[in-house]
């Protein structure tokens, strides 16, 4: 069983991040992560790699620094790592990212591909369809339960108030979602592992693009201005008992605020 | 000169940090208050394969550097001294004399369980009537046809309410002082051995000091580690280590406390604005982290001459004493910033304030190490100060 995971790194979530002056960028405070929800895809592979063997590969695209989220997949116990390091494609759209990916995807052998269901940078959570529609495989999205036998799987997949259970053939692209799994916690050894290895690089050039597809003006999607969301309004204290107080809150909550 | 970590040892910060607050940091306000040891967690981290951190890898260890170690115990105390000093003692002195001298048997037995986190070790040489003084220690090992009776009482012996095996140290020749010293490994169990009142403190709670018996305990030939005699060496051996690994929970617990601090100062309002604002919470805010750098650069030059092979009693000695009382003087101005608060449980604030105190007298107090500091510096030429 090979599984491929697409990794991002992301900022951390608890980087301080601004909204800069020409409203069309953020400044980011250089701390990153890897994606939570990458995190729940990569132990899922491992989990489906221990139990039925075969490898897991993670597969990035972003910066030099993104080399870090792979050395995070190579600790937890991924076999092998690549970076496609274009600056210009990690800021790009996801269109940009689904096709690079996919061209890697193209000259690897896998059964099955996990990632997480979005990046919780831009949470736009657009590129794993896109991907799977790149090499004409099946897609099952925001996953919870993964069982893999004979040739297949068994997805359940959390819908608003229900779930669905996907049977699909392999190979195909799923989406990991909160719940799947626990991440675990790497070995120390696997730590020290990560540290040495030399995780290979691919240009875009080696997959047949170009820098310049990736430039804003040739981009699907355009950012045209980064709004910051509203200020919380002061918190509101309700005296009185606990069944008056109640009481009013749900008046507030029908009458003022119109939630309910 | 580079003053920077290199990218694979900022990794193994970062990997560290996270590992240690997802595991250790949730727990730190439970172990403070329960004062137990917390089990689950310490196998926890010995399952992933921590303690063995200083150990070559062929017994199970990842033969991590000085630098690597000193981050481990600073990314440690950064989430709980408590904690701190259960795994820090479990990755040196609690098993590094097995680690030296052991037999293949003994370290079957008790090391290689240690470093898994499914047996605990621990040193002992503080008595009631001697700890800077180590020559003076009163702890006999007498030899006989079986190896050596062992009978002596020792004290402040970390985890020793919970050890599955401790080293010993006792004296063969006591007119000989630090030249009569061995360390003997005594297993739970041992005939005679046995533990006694639980000092009840206000610092690394969680992590047990006893007091510990050995009446007459026979211990076989193999028990003694290494030679007679040779012991005080063997541990001047690791002294240095010792001192940078505390020096280095000195720095991960002022980081705690100071950021703490400051993110009280910045929320806390007074007069209409933060009190961060306020020039004497300025004067802090800018003493601590002044502090604070000068503290991380001593630990860390020293950690890294360690591992260049060129450190000087001195210049460990200097990171341990610089390093924690920076950590007593951070603790308390950020309780200080905290004002009523800093004596408040909601806040871990006091905790901090509490935990400082820990750390100034073992690896030599504070007083002993400006003795060595100052002795070192009375011999130098004034050309070499400069």
């Amino acid at each position: 069983m090979n599984i491929l995971v697409l990794v991002k790194q992301v900022p951390d979530p608890e980087a301080l991040i601004e909204i800069a002056a020409s409203g069309k960028d953020l400044n980011v405070e250089p701390k990153f992560a890897v994606n939570l929800f990458d995190e729940f895809a990569l132990e899922e592979a491992l989990r489906i790699r221990e139990k039925h063997g075969g490898t897991v590969k993670a597969i990035s695209l972003g910066g030099p620094k993104a080399i870090e989220a792979l050395r995070t997949a190579i600790a937890m116990g991924a076999d092998e790592a690549v970076l496609i390091e274009d600056e210009a494609f990690a800021a790009g759209d996801g269109y940009n990212t689904a096709l690079a990916l996919s061209r890697v995807l193209k000259k690897e052998t896998f059964d099955i591909v996990l990632t997480g269901r979005q990046a919780i940078d831009a949470d736009r959570g657009e590129v794993p369809q896109m991907v799977a529609q790149f090499l004409g495989l099946p897609h099952v999205g925001v996953v919870v339960k993964l069982d893999i036998s004979d040739g297949k799987a068994v997805a359940e997949s959390s819908l608003e108030g229900a779930k669905e259970i996907v049977e699909v053939a392999l190979p195909a692209v799923f989406t990991a979602q909160k719940g799947l799994n626990e991440p675990r916690v790497p070995l120390i050894t696997g730590v020290m592992k990560a540290m040495k290895v030399q995780i290979p690089r691919i240009a875009v050039e080696d997959l047949g693009l170009t820098k310049d597809m990736a430039a804003p003006e040739n981009s699907k999607t355009r950012i045209v201005r980064y709004l910051p969301p509203k200020k919380r309004p002061a918190v509101q204290i309700i005296p009185g008992e606990a069944r008056e107080a109640a009481a009013e809150a749900v008046r507030i909550l029908i009458d003022v605020e119109r939630v309910i | 000169m580079d003053f920077s970590l290199t990218k694979e040892q900022k990794f193994f910060k970062d990997q560290v940090s996270r590992a240690v607050q997802r595991i250790v940091a949730p727990s730190a306000d439970s172990i403070d208050r329960s004062d137990t040891f917390p089990r689950e967690l310490f196998r926890e981290l010995g399952s992933l394969g921590y303690y063995g951190i200083r150990y070559p890898a062929e017994i199970g260890g990842m033969g991590a550097d000085c630098v690597m170690f000193t981050i481990l115990s600073e990314e440690l105390a950064r989430a709980s001294i408590g904690f701190a000093a259960i795994a820090t003692m479990q990755c040196l002195m609690g098993t590094d004399f097995i680690h030296r001298f052991g037999t293949g048997e003994q370290k079957e037995r008790c090391l290689f369980p240690a470093i898994r986190g499914e047996k605990i070790g621990t040193i002992a040489f503080t008595e009631p009537d001697c700890g800077s003084d180590l020559g003076g220690i009163k702890t006999r090992a007498v030899k006989n046809e079986k190896g050596y009776l062992l009978t002596g009482r020792k004290l402040w012996i970390t985890d020793g309410d919970v050890a599955d095996f401790v080293t010993v140290a006792a004296t063969t020749a006591p007119e000989k002082r630090l030249g009569g010293i061995g360390f003997f490994l005594v297993e739970k169990g041992t005939p005679g051995f046995s533990v006694g009142q639980k000092i009840e403190k206000m610092s690394a709670r969680g992590a047990a000091t006893m007091e510990l018996t050995f009446d007459g305990c026979q211990i076989p030939s193999d028990g003694l580690m290494g030679e007679e005699g040779k012991g005080a060496k063997y541990l001047n051996d690791i002294l240095s280590e010792i001192r940078i690994m505390i020096a280095g929970l000195g720095l991960g617990l002022a980081k705690s406390a100071f950021v703490s601090g400051l993110r009280y100062a910045r929320q806390r309002e007074a007069f209409g604005r933060p009190i961060g604002t306020f020039q004497l919470i300025e004067e802090k805010i800018a003493e601590m982290e002044v502090r604070i750098r000068s503290a991380e650069l001593l630990t860390y030059h020293a950690a890294w001459l360690k591992d260049r092979g060129s450190l000087t009693v001195k210049e460990a000695a200097m990171a341990k004493f610089y390093s924690t009382e920076t950590a007593c003087f951070v603790v308390d101005e950020v309780s200080r910033i905290h004002g009523a608060y800093g004596v408040a449980e909601e806040y871990p604030a006091q905790r901090y304030f509490r935990d400082g105190r820990f750390l100034l007298f073992g690896g030599g107090t504070s007083e002993i190490l400006k003795t060595i500091i100052a002795k070192d510096t009375m011999k130098k030429c004034e050309f070499e100060i400069n």
